[in-house]
């Protein structure tokens, strides 16, 4: 047996579902009986319904219900219930329109064909006004966004000052559109009633507590009445993080018809109603000193809202910590439009800022003479000087160092447009990328059977990131059981509750919830051990007892063991158990936490077409103690595939008369195909943390994303000496640039 | 997807015979139709199977080609006679869509694909194309992907085919069989400009049957390339595409062709430009002259004036690809 | 060939049981905590791709299925994804031999019992000929009508559930046994279908000749999904444009979105569900693994097969033109890289 388990990169536990076609999404949860509802969408983006139309529906073959304002049993949970980290929904409650694409109606049927079809018969007529889709159509209503601890407008030390003292000074503002998660697995809900009062749903979430508290709220439930389940996710990225609309509706339509009901969203309706990144304005203001130290950042960002709910794309929180300045002043400012809220997006806020600051101090490397890596080494953070507390632990420099060693950044030449193959003009650039890393508190139960094998439960997901293996490799050392003596569960809210799959923070809040819990059976198993006059370790001291393969055995003598099957069998009871609640670290209050890397970008730019190659993306990350490095890695390389996507190809668009969005599909939304990624390099920079968390770990789901954009806008310029402020890099950008 | 009658017909005379009926449709690879009729942007009342037909053959046909109009992309783009007689008609094939879809897709039936036009395919929306009539989204909004050549103030759609692209390029001519007569129709007559009638497509008439297409002998093929720029590397369709084929004698272009795609409302030959290469030596000099004579009369709107730089570069490039000069 | 005894009848209270391994320790037990169960003895069955369509019939229920054949024992319980399997010991044989023989069904015979939440057995089925004719008589009794009507008065829900329960498994059993079609399809004959109605096809799948009702629009991916249960390949577009749906007709990748089931009769449909030859994985799959050429698993099916049919048409060998070929499948969690090793190092084991 391979111990330990933790940093060994061993396969998925759950990979042969997953390459056999067996892993379940929710979707296709098999129930008996079921029907389909199908989601009927607005086709203005503000205004009333003045009547709906759904005869020719309702007289369709196969249809059961169809679904509107007009006749939608009314909850009074529905509407007015925004709470922080959710989302409002729209739940056919009245006739306003609030943005395109918004559900009007949903039509249920026996079959999926004749579901799609009656809803293409479902029409609306309307009082309709003018809509507003874009930011930049409104900035002068942009408004400073009030936290609850006060306006988004945060000055640290003397900006003015410190902008005098610069010798060299840059200004400049970026623009990022909106980005739309598009994950590979659409939404899909299926909401199964047993009874007037329980409920059950099999849904595509990132949490299924957030599903069960905010469902049984709207509907007025019991939340033990309502359980979510969901065994495996297709992807979300933020966009699976709170429930939309189509959840509650699915639980509406089947409550209309006394059937199971499945519902899944269509690509195009993705592209509305399941949030979005929204667009930013950001400026960004820089002065350094003669010897290369930042003296000040002035970075305003204006990002879009909707007209009835509040999302903040945090791109300033990243400026405040990255580099050692004593003069910042950061605001967020908020313009609402006529369009669907957005949301939580892979590294929400870090991504896009960092793709401006780190953008400008490109800028300001290259107007001071400095070379771009040297900068930021210069301007180390080496505690966090917002807060003045410690980093619990960082290594920045050594990620700068190995990942510049592994792409031969000194071997550059720093001129810019210097590098050519033929038709190709090539260029270096460099992104710093931090994220902070939270722990919140989770539970985890660990049963011990009667032959010896363990079962753990969260009620966590798994989005993709490895959760599943994770959790067992924790357990496995925890226990002292080989992997496949350990099943790991998690997705139902049966299970103890487990934060979201969110925010990167599941292996650092769950995992020490499964640490603990496992921890706290095996103290039980030798307290029954030593107590039991049958077991060989009858009397011995607990601290004299060790866990190996499977059985408890005196430290003293190795050949005094006692099997955990024994022990449960000897107990006579079922099963041995221990649930446990953990809550954050103690010293956390203490440090601030964040995991750091940088990634360096290689790419190639057609001197006369204007298409970008990336050819190289090296990135060197630490996020505390790796877990698992296969599912680590992964993880990272997809984040960067994330960041060539953000640098070269994303952008939703909306009509710029209507705000309806245009790019209603794959074929429109453009996310990277396979040519579009080159082998990427990913480093992982090892610490040993112990302040974060019993098991040291970090998040790193959405590290490596922040920092790619900004690396290939900066080899780009390096490249062709055209500066691409306004994402994504597209063709006709550089042969206009 | 509106109901629809199935007809799996015994041969292509069953075949013509039911889809005379109005509103009609033939089913070939079904990656447009099909796509379509989810969207509900085609409503067929009956569809007719064409696979199967016999119409997959790839021949000799004196000193041309016979590619059968049921052959499907993939199988076109890897023959041996395609891939060294007509290594455009290759190149392009395999710049398109997905393995997946060249699978599917047959000549005949990409020969009939529709734009990409976003507002085409959003039945919230005004389009002529889809709802003669119904006035076109397009030409005041966002254009980014639109043509600037060969519209009209009903229709700006962009043909999407990069397949059709190399058969303008290549004199291809597509035979035909209605109800009572055979048809050879040059390329250049197929598809028709949109006009006041953009949701009229190609020559077809109702119920008339692609069964082949015939490809003359090319002197092109030592010289020829197609160049497609996009926003990914690969499954996008084309910010601008040329397909270009020289035939040079002692120094100077005897002939030349070049065809354009993601510019213009149907595959577009460039006449003036392969004019203008007659008789000069290759090389950069006589291609950017010939690049700056395609674009005739262009109609960029909001978003989609670099095509018409971009169309020019992409002509530049080909040809320096097909001259072995890049 | 024994008869059922009347030990075990309908309305009797069922035996419990427990089996064992080698060592002893519990693989399995009639223990349900009050659960509707049911008790399969199906010689020769090992679980495949209908463990998802046993699941749903056990979701309405709530109810637990145990299958027991010589090749093991597996127990489905609804939620539980993860099924539990052991392997034939000398042990576990005994144990089935005295457990069939308890139930009245000797090991070469097969049988199907089906008992309610208080422990009465409702439904007792021994076949006395050939299985799949009397799985389908009991299917028959059920009503295939049955299963898409809210209980009639008269029937209680329970007898309603049951009798789906019996008629969904009878389905899943009659297609686990169904032996696969030893030659290629026959080419289809001409058809005309009225708008509006539906229409019988037979689509070969997985080497199996599959017999659907469907409405003519009916997608092979829905076919496959919706009305198989073969979930493995993915709806992410519905459109052509993402790959998560590819499957393999006559070798060749495509997209099963874009495809009419009615319009695939007659080709030969590989699924991810058919790749794998009973536990040995394809060496694909397996790469795919030791590579984790995955993360949220969505579009791993559409990755697999496209990637299988690009190893045996052997054009794109550099990695360069791997990845144009496999462009047509996207993955949102970015393991491209991963995926491009996974297919080179099958390369030298296809």
């Amino acid at each position: 047996m391979t111990r330990p388990l933790i940093g060994a990169g061993i396969d998925r536990v759950d990979g042969r579902k997953k390459v056999t076609g067996g892993a379940t999404y929710a979707a296709e949860v098999q129930v008996a009986n079921v029907t389909y509802a199908v989601l009927v969408g607005s086709t203005i983006g503000r205004g009333k319904i003045k009547a709906i139309d759904t005869a020719a529906a309702q007289a369709a073959p196969g249809v059961l219900a169809v679904v509107t304002h007009d006749n939608a049993p009314k909850f009074p949970g529905v509407t007015g219930n925004h709470e922080a980290n959710d989302r409002v929904v729209q739940g056919l409650q009245d006739s306003v329109v609030l943005y395109h694409d918004q559900p009007i109606a949903v039509v249920v049927a026996d079959t999926l064909e004749r579901a799609q079809h009656a809803a293409a018969m479902v029409t609306a007529e309307y009082d309709a006004a003018p809509p507003v889709g874009d930011v930049e159509a409104d900035l002068g209503s942009a408004y400073i966004f009030q936290t609850p601890r006060g306006p988004a407008e945060i000055v640290r030390g003397d900006l003015a000052a410190g902008l005098a003292a610069a010798k060299t000074r840059v200004e400049a503002t970026y623009r990022t559109p909106v980005e739309t998660h598009n994950p590979m697995e659409p939404h899909a809900t299926i909401a199964v009633w047993q009874g007037d009062d329980h409920l059950t749903l099999y849904d595509s979430t990132q949490a299924i507590f957030n599903v069960r508290r905010r469902l049984s709220t709207m509907l007025g439930l019991q939340p033990e009445n309502v359980r979510v389940i969901n065994h495996f996710v297709g992807g979300g990225f933020g966009c699976k993080g709170a429930p939309w609309s189509h959840v509650l509706l699915a639980a509406i339509a089947a409550k209309a018809t006394g059937r199971a009901v499945k519902l899944a969203i269509t690509r195009p309706q993705m592209q509305s109603l399941v949030g979005h990144r929204p667009k930013t304005v950001q400026k960004l203001e820089l002065g350094v000193d003669g010897a290369g130290k930042l003296t000040a950042i002035r970075h305003d960002c204006v990002s879009e809202t909707s007209r009835f709910d509040v999302f903040v794309e945090s791109c300033t929180a990243v400026t405040r910590m990255l580099y050692a300045c004593p003069n910042v002043t950061t605001v967020q400012r908020l313009v609402r439009l006529d369009v669907p809220t957005p949301t939580f997006t892979r590294a929400p806020g870090e991504s896009v800022g960092t793709f401006a600051l780190e953008s400008a101090l490109d800028e300001l490397a290259y107007a001071a003479g400095l070379d771009p890596l040297e900068l930021r080494r210069k301007n180390h953070a080496d505690h966090d000087p917002e807060t003045g507390k410690p980093w619990s632990s960082k290594s920045l420099l050594e990620c700068y160092q190995r990942a510049a060693d592994a792409i031969g950044w000194s071997k550059r030449p720093a001129q810019i447009k210097t590098l050519r193959e033929g038709r190709w003009q090539i260029g270096y650039g460099v992104g710093t990328t931090t994220r902070g890393s939270r722990q919140l508190p989770a539970s985890a139960r660990a049963r011990m059977l009667p032959d010896g094998r363990a079962i753990v439960q969260a009620g966590t997901q798994d989005i993709g990131t490895g959760t599943y293996t994770v959790m067992t490799q924790i357990a496995g050392d925890a226990l002292a059981l080989p992997i496949g003596d350990i099943r790991f569960e998690l997705g139902d809210t049966a299970l103890p509750e487990a934060p979201p799959s969110v925010g990167s923070f599941t292996a650092a809040s769950t995992g020490p919830a499964v640490h603990n819990a496992c921890v706290a059976l095996r103290t039980k198993l030798i307290e029954q051990a030593v107590g039991d006059p049958a077991s060989p370790l009858h009397g011995l001291a607990p601290d004299a007892i060790d866990a190996e393969d499977g059985a408890l055995i005196a430290k003293a003598d190795r050949k005094r063991r006692d099997p955990y099957a024994a022990i449960v069998a000897r107990s006579r009871q079922p099963e041995i158990s221990v649930e446990l609640h953990t809550e954050a670290h103690k010293d956390r209050d203490q440090y601030s936490v964040a995991g750091f890397g940088v990634v360096f970008a290689k790419v190639r730019v057609d001197e006369d077409l204007g298409e970008v190659r990336v050819d190289r993306l090296v990135g060197a990350f630490a996020a505390g103690r790796i877990l698992n490095p296969k599912t680590a890695s992964s993880n990272l390389l997809g984040g960067m595939v994330w960041g060539i996507g953000q640098a070269l190809h994303e952008h939703s668009v909306r009509d710029p008369r209507t705000a309806r969005m245009v790019t209603r599909d794959l074929a429109d939304y453009h996310v990277p195909v396979h040519a579009d990624v080159p082998e990427l390099e990913v480093i992982l920079v090892h610490e040993d943390d112990p302040h974060v968390n019993e098991i040291g770990v970090k998040g790193l789901g959405e590290l490596s994303t922040p920092g790619v954009a900004a690396a290939i806008a900066n080899a780009v310029y390096h490249a062709t000496g055209v500066r691409i402020r306004d994402l994504p890099i597209t063709p006709d950008k550089l042969i206009q640039g | 997807m509106k109901p629809f009658t199935y007809v799996r017909p015994a041969d292509a005379r069953a075949a013509i015979a039911a889809a005379g009926d109005a509103g009609a449709s033939f089913l070939a690879g079904g990656t447009t139709l099909v796509d379509l009729m989810r969207l509900e942007v085609m409503t067929p009342s009956a569809i007719v199977d064409l696979s199967p037909l016999p119409l997959t053959q790839i021949e000799r046909a004196g000193d041309g080609l016979r590619i059968g109009a049921m052959t499907r992309n993939s199988a076109v783009a890897t023959h041996p006679l395609v891939v060294e007689r007509y290594p455009l008609l290759a190149q392009a094939l395999l710049t398109g869509a997905s393995q997946q879809v060249r699978n599917m897709a047959t000549v005949g039936g990409n020969l009939l694909q529709r734009t990409r036009c976003p507002y085409f395919r959003d039945l919230a929306v005004a389009c002529n194309k889809r709802a003669p009539g119904s006035g076109c989204s397009a030409i005041d909004g966002y254009t980014r992907s639109h043509a600037i050549l060969g519209t009209s103030e009903s229709c700006i759609a962009t043909h999407p085919s990069d397949m059709c692209v190399a058969l303008a390029a290549l004199d291809a001519v597509v035979h035909t069989r209605g109800a009572g007569r055979e048809r050879a129709i040059p390329f250049g007559e197929f598809h028709t400009l949109p006009g006041d009638h953009p949701e009229v497509e190609s020559a077809l008439e109702p119920g008339e049957l692609v069964t082949h297409i015939e490809l003359p002998a090319s002197p092109f093929a030592a010289h020829a390339h197609y160049v497609k720029v996009r926003d990914r590397a690969a499954f996008a369709f084309a910010l601008a595409a040329a397909a270009v084929g020289l035939d040079v004698a002692d120094g100077k272009i005897r002939a030349a062709r070049i065809a354009l795609g993601g510019v213009a409302t149907k595959p577009w030959r460039a006449a003036e430009a392969e004019q203008a290469l007659v008789g000069q030596a290759p090389g950069r000099a006589s291609f950017e002259r010939a690049a700056a004579a395609a674009i005739v009369d262009p109609k960029p709107r909001r978003d989609n004036a670099f095509k018409i730089a971009l169309a020019k570069r992409t002509i530049v490039r080909a040809l320096e690809l097909a001259w072995g000069a890049a | 060939m024994s008869s059922v005894e009347t030990s075990i009848a309908v309305g009797m209270v069922a035996p419990s049981f427990v089996l064992h391994d080698d060592a002893g320790r519990p693989l399995s037990s009639s223990e349900t905590r009050g659960r509707p169960w049911v008790l399969a003895f199906a010689r020769g069955w090992t679980p495949g791709h209908d463990a998802e369509a046993i699941r749903a019939q056990l979701r309405g229920l709530g109810a637990i299925l145990f299958v027991v054949s010589d090749a093991g024992v597996w127990s489905f319980r609804p939620d539980d994804d993860v099924e539990l399997t052991a392997g034939p010991s000398r042990r576990l044989r005994r144990e089935i031999a005295a457990l069939a023989a308890r139930w009245g069904v000797d090991t070469r015979d097969d049988g199907v019992f089906v008992i309610d939440d208080r422990g009465a057995v409702r439904f007792a089925h021994t076949p006395s000929g050939e299985l799949s004719a009397t799985l389908a008589g009991a299917l028959a009794a059920a009503g295939r009508e049955s299963l898409g009507l809210p209980p009639r008065p008269g029937i209680t829900r329970r007898d309603w559930a049951v009798m789906s329960l019996v008629a969904g498994f009878g389905v899943v059993l009659l297609h686990g046994c169904k032996a696969p079609g030893a030659d290629r399809p026959a080419a289809p004959g001409p058809v005309a279908v009225k708008a509006g109605s539906e229409v019988d096809v037979v689509l070969r799948i997985n080497g199996s000749d599959r017999r659907l009702r469907i409405d003519p629009r009916t997608s092979l991916l829905d076919a496959l999904r919706e009305h198989l249960a073969l979930t493995g390949a993915r709806k992410g577009c519905d459109h052509g444009q993402c790959g998560a749906c590819t499957v393999l007709r006559d070798g060749h990748a495509v997209n099963a979105c874009l495809t009419l089931a009615v319009a695939a009769e007659g080709a030969e449909i590989t699924t991810i569900e058919g790749l794998a030859r009973g536990e040995q994985l394809h060496p694909v799959q397996a790469q795919f693994i030791a590579h984790d050429a995955f993360q949220c698993g969505y579009c791993t099916s559409g990755q697999i097969l496209s990637a299988v049919a690009l190893l045996r048409e052997g054009r794109a060998k550099t990695n360069d033109e791997v990845r144009q070929q496999m462009s047509g499948n996207l993955c949102r969690c970015g393991a491209y890289p991963n995926i491009v090793a996974a297919i080179q190092a099958a390369r030298k084991e296809v």
